[in-house]
């Protein structure tokens, strides 16, 4: 499907999903759209709803509260579809590993293709993480 | 500055032991008497009801509540213990104090706590919960940590 | 089958079948509010009676990615608090300078927020573009944009050194000219002030009933500003003036919130010139804490932050409360959402400034039989400003 891929690659439309964080990195990722970054001179843009989605954008650690909604969500997402944890929650837990309402096993819950790690990771970060995917997709 | 002794002299038959701080006093109360206290501090000092604490200890459940005088800068936390850990059950200053309703219900899911006479008992944080978790916060809770816990 | 929930921007969570706000309505009008909340709760209190008061203050930070200094500062209070501990001059200038600039940005990305919802764009690109410096400044001190990790209970972890100071004046001279315009292009308009003008009013004895605080307090006639009420670290020794409105509508609210960031500007350049000229340690250490109870507080950019500490002698807390001050800010909604029209509901929600971890924001609407049924709510907000330039 490497066609596919490439054609994907010209312009990426991206979902935000946030599953329990603090919100750093969600206003981070909002600050790529701001004119300072400005994300959309490479095609990128954040749509509306999960059925126009190309790229999932996961961020937070996620709560047990949340895991069965973030599967339903994963389900209704139209394959294929790569999956992006943003910072170090979706990653390791970050400091919230000693919790009682958090899941042991993120990628039971929702397979993770790249990781963008920091707390939060800076714009240019997750810059250099999107042209990763496109060249990924690029073959 | 502070007008503790104000304060100690007005309730001194409702109040139990005290500890006095630069601009914090921490006294204990009885269940029959908070909400006599919550209304002197609400209503007729002023007060602003900031939060309340709950917490296990070896002697019982303790609740301590948090009310601010912003006029002083000053903190008033009345404190009551309630012996019968297996069924803790106190009034409720919600009719006295709008504010308090949130932070009774959370006490209540955490610790299992009852508050008589509070409107809306239902859970505040862990209601709908997939793994039905119990009262996380008191010793004998049914919750395990998240190395045995299946995702 | 309950029907879903309608997103407020692309940016936001649109989990499907969770309801977080319920607003009942009758034909155009909202008649009550109802909320669910707990999906964000990580157990902050729970995990730090396992951490030392060194780790609790990196934990308390990613409480919320935007209050990110409130909570370690009055974290530090709280343990300063059981034993009286002082902390050196220098130290007090850095926390108040980190403190101000937080509130500067915070109230920036409302700001933002807010023009986005009405519909104004624009006013989006702008604030937001004019808040990467104070970031920057954030970088330039501390190292990083947020979650700085500068605080220690008995002072900071690193000096505002006095080749710094020279490019943070010039920042900040440059931030006071932009917001300056910004301000007069929202005063000034008239559609901005039909649309937000008389919406989502809490009287005063509202806000004193449900203790509301913060900017959502002051704006309803309630003087009520930790700064000015139990000052610490040095705002005692810098001058600003308390911004209390009468009207307690969204347009006071965002009066209180801009000319709060003059006052915060003012408040920075006051520490700089102090912390120009004076030298000394910037941290007290300390060897142990006893036993015993503390109780902390902050002026964070929603309000009143507090922490409550009691400690046993050993270097973990036994016990550690957070009170954010979202949680007694969004029952107000109550109060200020009933009889409004649904097009207004949005900007009503979003005036109380809840941080975003605090609420996730999707709304269920449901009739007065309990059915409920979706309607696009961010369309309706924007058509409604639509409609009242046009008829200017």
């Amino acid at each position: 499907m490497s066609w596919y891929n490439k054609r994907l690659a010209k312009s990426i439309w991206v979902f935000h999903i946030s599953a329990s964080p603090c919100n750093n990195c969600d206003i981070e990722i909002l600050d790529l759209l701001t004119p300072k970054y400005d994300l959309e001179r490479f095609g990128i843009k954040l749509v509306g709803s999960i059925r126009h989605a190309d790229v999932l954008l996961v961020s937070g650690v996620i709560n047990q509260k949340v895991a069965p909604k973030l599967k339903y969500l994963y389900s209704q997402a139209p394959k294929p579809v790569f999956v992006v944890g943003v910072g170090t929650c979706p990653a390791s837990g970050c400091c919230f590993n000693d919790s009682y309402n958090i899941t042991a096993n993120r990628e039971e819950v929702i397979p993770i293709d790249l990781y963008i790690p920091g707390c939060p990771p800076k714009p240019e970060a997750m810059i250099e993480g999107v042209a990763k995917l496109v060249e990924v997709l690029n073959g | 500055m502070d007008n503790f002794q104000e304060f100690i002299s007005e309730m001194d038959d409702k109040i139990g032991k005290i500890i006095e701080k630069p601009r914090r006093l921490f006294f204990d109360a009885e269940n029959e008497n908070i909400l006599e206290v919550a209304e002197h501090l609400f209503k007729k000092m002023g007060c602003r009801l900031s939060t309340a604490t709950a917490q296990e200890t070896y002697k019982g459940i303790e609740v301590l509540y948090h009310f601010s005088e912003d006029k002083t800068g000053s903190y008033y936390c009345p404190r009551i213990v309630m012996k019968d850990k297996s069924n803790p059950k106190m009034n409720s200053i919600s009719s006295v104090v709008k504010g308090a309703e949130w932070i009774e219900r959370e006490m209540m899911e955490m610790l299992g706590i009852t508050f008589d006479g509070h409107p809306h008992p239902e859970p505040l944080l862990t209601g709908n919960h997939p793994k039905e978790i119990k009262t996380p916060w008191r010793f004998n809770t049914n919750v395990q940590l998240r190395g045995s816990n299946n995702g | 089958m309950d029907k879903n929930v309608i997103p407020v921007g692309p940016y936001h969570p649109l989990l499907e079948e969770a309801e977080y706000f319920t607003l009942k309505v009758d034909g155009e009008t909202v008649v009550d509010v109802d909320l669910e909340i707990g999906w964000m709760h990580r157990g902050h209190e729970f995990i730090s009676e396992g951490k030392t008061f060194t780790q609790s203050i990196f934990l308390v930070e990613r409480i919320c990615g935007i209050c990110s200094t409130s909570h370690p500062l009055a974290f530090v209070h709280a343990v300063e608090d059981v034993d009286n501990i002082e902390i050196p001059l220098r130290a007090r200038y850095v926390r108040t300078l980190i403190g101000e600039l937080e509130r500067i940005h915070s109230h920036l990305l409302w700001l933002g927020l807010a023009g986005h919802f009405i519909g104004y764009d624009t006013l989006w690109m702008w604030a937001w573009k004019y808040r990467e410096p104070v970031l920057q400044m954030f970088e330039i001190i501390s190292g990083n944009r947020n979650h700085y990790g500068i605080m220690r209970v008995g002072g900071v972890a690193k000096d505002v050194n006095p080749e710094k100071v020279k490019p943070l004046h010039d920042v900040l001279d440059d931030i006071e000219k932009k917001i300056n315009m910004i301000a007069k292009a929202a005063k000034d308009d008239p559609v901005l002030k039909s649309r937000l003008k008389g919406v989502g009013i809490l009287s005063k004895q509202e806000a004193v009933d449900y203790c509301a605080v913060g900017p959502t307090a002051r704006a309803s006639g309630v003087h009520i500003d930790v700064r000015k009420d139990e000052p610490k670290d040095a705002y005692d020794l810098v001058e600003f003036t308390e911004i209390v409105t009468e009207n307690g509508d969204v347009f006071d609210k965002t009066v209180v919130r801009l000319l709060e960031i003059f006052e915060s500007i003012k408040i920075c350049r006051q520490c700089l010139n102090k912390l120009s000229v004076s030298n000394g340690s910037i941290i007290n250490k300390v060897k142990e804490i006893s036993e015993g109870e503390g109780i902390g507080r902050y002026e964070a950019p929603r309000g009143e932050v507090f922490h409550y500490v009691r400690t046993d002698g050993t270097n973990r807390p036994v016990r550690h409360k957070v009170r954010a001050p979202s949680y007694v800010n969004i029952p107000t909604f109550k109060a200020s959402c009933k009889g409004i029209p649904i097009a207004d509901a949005l900007i009503t929600l979003a005036a109380v400034d809840p941080c975003y971890c605090c609420t996730e924001r999707s709304l269920k609407l449901v009739d007065k039989n309990d059915n409920s049924f979706t309607l696009d709510l961010l369309e309706l907000s924007r058509e409604k400003t639509e409609k009242i330039r046009r008829s200017i």
